[in-house]
């Protein structure tokens, strides 16, 4: 077990109801199982109220942080937001992205260090909208929400991260992404350097946490370093970093608090594949990467292609097996309905050395 | 009938300026909250730069005290002082005509440092740690192999304002340095390393003795603070930093990383300072009444400091300050 | 001398992210772009803390300021309670107000940011949507992504029932007003302003460089793939 002693210092309050949902361009892009499956959890398993607001926008924090964006706009872009939760009758943000998350502690920060920029806030949002705002009562990442009702979901557990046949503890990487603490430690729940908003799942869940050399390294976006095709080769480098730094730890598998990471830590895996052949995880596998809402969804007892699973590079059948969870391989790759779109093409990471070869798809 | 000053504090100032108040005819009495005489002192090995053994020094000041039938007070924690009075944490009162107050310091709690890991990763230590270990004649990694590298990291809860520390700690650099050098001694097949921002080598000897470190005992410098430690599977230290006279990132495993722990003001220092009417410095510390004709002079009458109670000091400046306290605290009473 | 570091200080990031340094190095100690590029945060926040008008001048025209990926691992680490990132944010949005980001190959690169996600949050109120992640230009994603995008609907419609319509759920249209609204945020707030000096700068360059027809697709595409592996 990864020792850690200062988390508890690093609290803060997070509502126990009554959310209003900020959607993340790419959680809903790449994972618009996990999105579903979150509000389905807080929703229905957990009986709490969330607003999914159709007339709220992104946060636009790619433009911003990829420099087009100026600080001006986004301040009103996110004091729009503000103004749409008030006027729904909510007072706690939950947002579903650590980029978002970052650039709404950020702009509450701003506000409060050079009240100016509030000030100007308000009137760009006045002339822009005709709207005002209130701050919120408290801003939450959609994993600061899980980590709460940690407990209530372990209560209600299916399955716990557990190998199902020798019953020993998985081994699991938690992946937290820079944005959630390093720019405010006090925002997130255990701060920058041994947060505990994965761990803390992890550990009710079942599971253990590895710590390794580069847990704390960012996963590679570099935002303009991904965004723009001649930057990729930064992006990959730094993933490839944290992939050979964890893989001696032999992880089961790899859970993001951030959207793009958990993306990121699964696509190139693939591209480093097939670059090199080199596979991370057992067997001449990925290592599985999971969103947090889809590690609650399958401790509940979710489907795996309800939950999107299947949008996923790197297969994650090796763990759905550990975990002893029944899913149907022929429904994987299915459409609406059940519908035959066909499947996606085979890849070296999704292989397993020739001598062992068992595809499913082919 | 003669007079009487409370000296606050058993540490190398309180004893110094007990002994000198005792000379100069004056009757001086230690306050000692711990159990037995010594400070900080009872826990260290050698002094730079010369490696004089601690206990040395220790024994012949307490012989001293105990020659010169001095009274002391130990176990005996003072909470609140005035320039003629102190109440102990029994609730007892002691008079005296004057106090010199030599409570020295406080470490910095290295754990708060979060980003070393100390108290997380096994191989990860304090100078104090180190001090502890070559007093108990065993310097080893944590499963009791002899280390093949060595980092020590200069400036732990110093020169940094994440930890409210701003101010320089002044000692810590020549720690690393004699540190270093006891480690060499004992692991001379050992690569030593010290992450240094600047090497401050204030003392008489101490520039020597940095020179020596590199030349005769082919001890690294690297100009960078480390930006963070991890672990590694087998057990090592992984660290980050700048090599920042190439300017290129480094990246090392090492069998133990050394964190050399500053100086900080004690946390009492706030309320005692509160009760007395005493000036207190931002970084916490007690502030002379003046830092050039008043140094060991607060800004009260009849209370004297001695020691690093006011700042970071070497033993020699401290011993110094402690004569010097006395001589003030003598005058002022027999005026 | 002075009047760079003036401006610069007019953007509260500056004045948050630079107090004082003393070129300790865990910013680039811990830096992913300092690993990957020739690149020294440290220097960057030092060359700024000079005032020098012709050392910030340089920087603002060069390639250095735009390998940061602004992740703030500096951030909780400086001692002196720095942050280069925000400082590195500061210097990129100054040299675009003053054109002179397209000086430099990796400056040039806006103009692709400016028309992929710039345009995109004005059309569809996100940054990124799935049609906009192409397969032939992110190889990288992989052969599910290009099942997922080969059959969007059926895939996102296990998900959402509103994909690219209106309504709540994942990758919603968002409605004609509230999209008119963040136009005009754009238009009020200085976005739009930012947009239209990325275009007017990059044309400029682009008939410097010799394409004849500005800042077209061509120029787009160039500066979106071309690496000249002179970054290392």
């Amino acid at each position: 077990m990864m020792k850690r002693r200062s988390w508890q210092e690093y609290q803060k309050e997070i509502a126990d109801d009554r959310y209003y949902y900020a959607r993340s361009c790419i959680r809903q892009n790449f994972f618009p199982g996990s999105e579903k499956a979150f509000i389905e959890i807080l929703q229905n398993d957990l009986g709490k109220d969330l607003l999914d607001d159709p007339k709220h926008s992104s946060c636009t924090g790619i433009g911003y942080h990829s420099d087009i964006v100026p600080l001006e706009t986004i301040m009103t872009v996110v004091a729009r937001q503000f103004a749409l939760m008030n006027e729904a009758g909510y007072e706690n943000f939950v947002t579903s992205c650590i980029t978002s998350f970052g650039i709404y502690c950020e702009v509450l920060s701003t506000w409060n260090e050079f009240p100016e920029t509030e000030e100007k806030t308000r009137e760009n949002l006045f002339k822009a909208t005709g709207r005002e705002f209130r701050k919120p009562a408290s801003v939450a990442h959609t994993s600061d929400v899980m980590f709460h009702f940690r407990e209530e979901i372990a209560a209600r557990a299916k399955k716990r991260l557990v190998n199902a046949v020798t019953g020993e503890p998985l081994k699991v990487v938690e992946h937290i992404g820079c944005h959630y603490a390093k720019i405010f430690p006090k925002s997130g729940i255990g701060g920058s350097e041994f947060p505990y908003v994965l761990a803390g799942m992890i550990e009710s869940w079942g599971g253990e946490v590895v710590d390794y050399p580069e847990r704390r390294h960012c996963c590679g976006f570099g935002f303009r370093n991904y965004l723009v095709q001649a930057n990729r080769g930064y992006s990959i480098a730094n993933s490839h970093k944290k992939l050979e730094s964890m893989a001696p730890y032999k992880p089961d598998f790899i859970v993001a608090n951030c959207p793009g990471c958990a993306m990121f830590l699964d696509k190139w895996q693939y591209a480093i594949a097939e670059m090199e052949g080199t596979t991370y995880g057992q067997n001449g596998h990925g290592i599985p990467v999971l969103t947090y809402e889809e590690m609650a969804g399958l401790v509940l007892g979710y489907d795996p292609w309800a939950l999107g699973i299947q949008m996923h590079q790197v297969d994650v059948e090796p763990l759905l097996d550990k975990m002893g969870i029944e899913y149907d391989p022929a429904a994987k790759y299915l459409g609406r309905n059940g519908k035959y779109i066909g499947k996606p093409a085979s890849a070296v990471v999704n292989c397993c050395p020739t001598d062992t070869i068992y595809d499913i798809r082919e | 009938m003669k007079k009487r000053i409370i000296v606050i504090g058993g540490g190398v100032a309180g004893m110094q300026t007990a002994l000198r108040l005792a000379e100069q005819g004056v009757e001086p009495v230690i306050v000692e909250k711990e159990p037995e005489l010594g400070g900080k002192l009872r826990g260290w090995h050698v002094l730079f730069p010369s490696f004089t053994p601690a206990e040395e020094v220790l024994t012949a000041l307490r012989r001293r005290i105990n020659e010169s039938g001095i009274e002391v007070r130990t176990s005996a924690e003072v909470v609140e002082l005035a320039s003629r009075s102190v109440r102990l944490s029994d609730g007892s009162t002691l008079e005296g005509d004057a106090v010199v107050v030599a409570t020295g310091f406080t470490l910095f709690d290295a754990s708060i440092k979060e980003e070393y890991g100390y108290g997380i990763y096994d191989n990860v230590f304090t100078s104090v740690d180190i001090e502890r270990m070559l007093n108990e004649g065993r310097v080893a990694k944590a499963d009791g192999t002899a280390p093949r590298r060595i980092a020590f990291l200069h400036c732990v809860g110093s020169r940094d304002e994440k930890v409210c520390q701003q101010h320089c700690s002044k000692v810590c650099c020549i720690t690393g340095v004699k540190q270093a050098m006891e480690m060499k001694k004992l692991f001379p097949e050992a690569d030593v390393f010290n992450f240094y921002m600047d090497i401050r080598m204030f003392g008489p000897g101490y520039e020597e003795m940095y020179r020596e470190a590199q030349q005769k005992y082919n001890i690294h410098f690297v100009r960078g603070r480390i930006s963070e430690a991890s672990p590694t599977i087998d057990g090592r230290v992984q660290i980050k930093a700048e090599d920042t006279l190439t300017g290129r990132p480094l990246r090392m495993s090492v069998d133990m990383l050394v964190l050399l722990v500053g100086m900080r003001a004690n946390d009492d220092n706030a309320v005692l300072a509160a009760g007395a009417g005493l000036n207190r410095a931002p970084s916490g510390f007690l502030a002379p009444r003046d830092l050039f004709l008043g140094n060991v002079c607060s800004n009260v009458g009849g209370i004297f400091y001695a020691g690093t109670v006011t700042a970071p000091k070497n033993i020699g400046e401290t011993l110094n300050e402690g004569t010097a306290a006395a001589d003030a605290a003598a005058r002022y009473v027999e005026a | 001398m002075g009047k760079y570091f003036d401006m610069l200080m007019e953007d509260v990031r500056a004045r948050e992210g630079l107090h004082a340094c003393m070129n300790c190095g865990v910013c680039t100690g811990v830096c992913p772009a300092a690993e990957f590029y020739n690149y020294d945060p440290r220097q960057i926040v030092s060359i700024v803390q000079t005032r020098d008008d012709d050392a910030i001048e340089a920087l603002l025209k060069s390639d250095t300021i735009w390998y940061c990926g602004e992740c703030m691992s500096c951030r909780p680490r400086c001692p002196r309670g720095n942050t280069p990132g925000y400082v590195i944010q500061a210097l990129r949005t100054l040299s675009q107000k003053l054109g002179f980001f397209v000086e430099s190959e990796k400056g040039r690169q806006q103009l692709a940011l400016k028309r992929i996600i710039g345009e995109n949050i004005l059309r569809t109120g996100y940054c990124l949507v799935p049609r906009l992640i192409k397969p032939e230009l992110h190889p990288e994603q992989g052969t599910v992504w290009q099942w997922i995008y080969d059959h969007d609907k059926e895939v996102y419609g296990q998900f959402s029932p509103v994909y690219m319509r209106h309504g709540a759920g994942a990758l919603r249209r968002i409605d004609e007003d509230s999209l008119a609204e963040i136009r005009r945020i754009f238009d009020v707030s200085g976005g739009s302003e930012m947009f239209e000096t990325i275009e007017k700068h990059s044309d400029r360059k682009a008939r410097e460089m010799g394409y004849e027809e500005g800042a077209d697709q061509q120029y787009l595409m160039d500066v979106f793939c071309n690496n000249s592996n002179e970054h290392y």
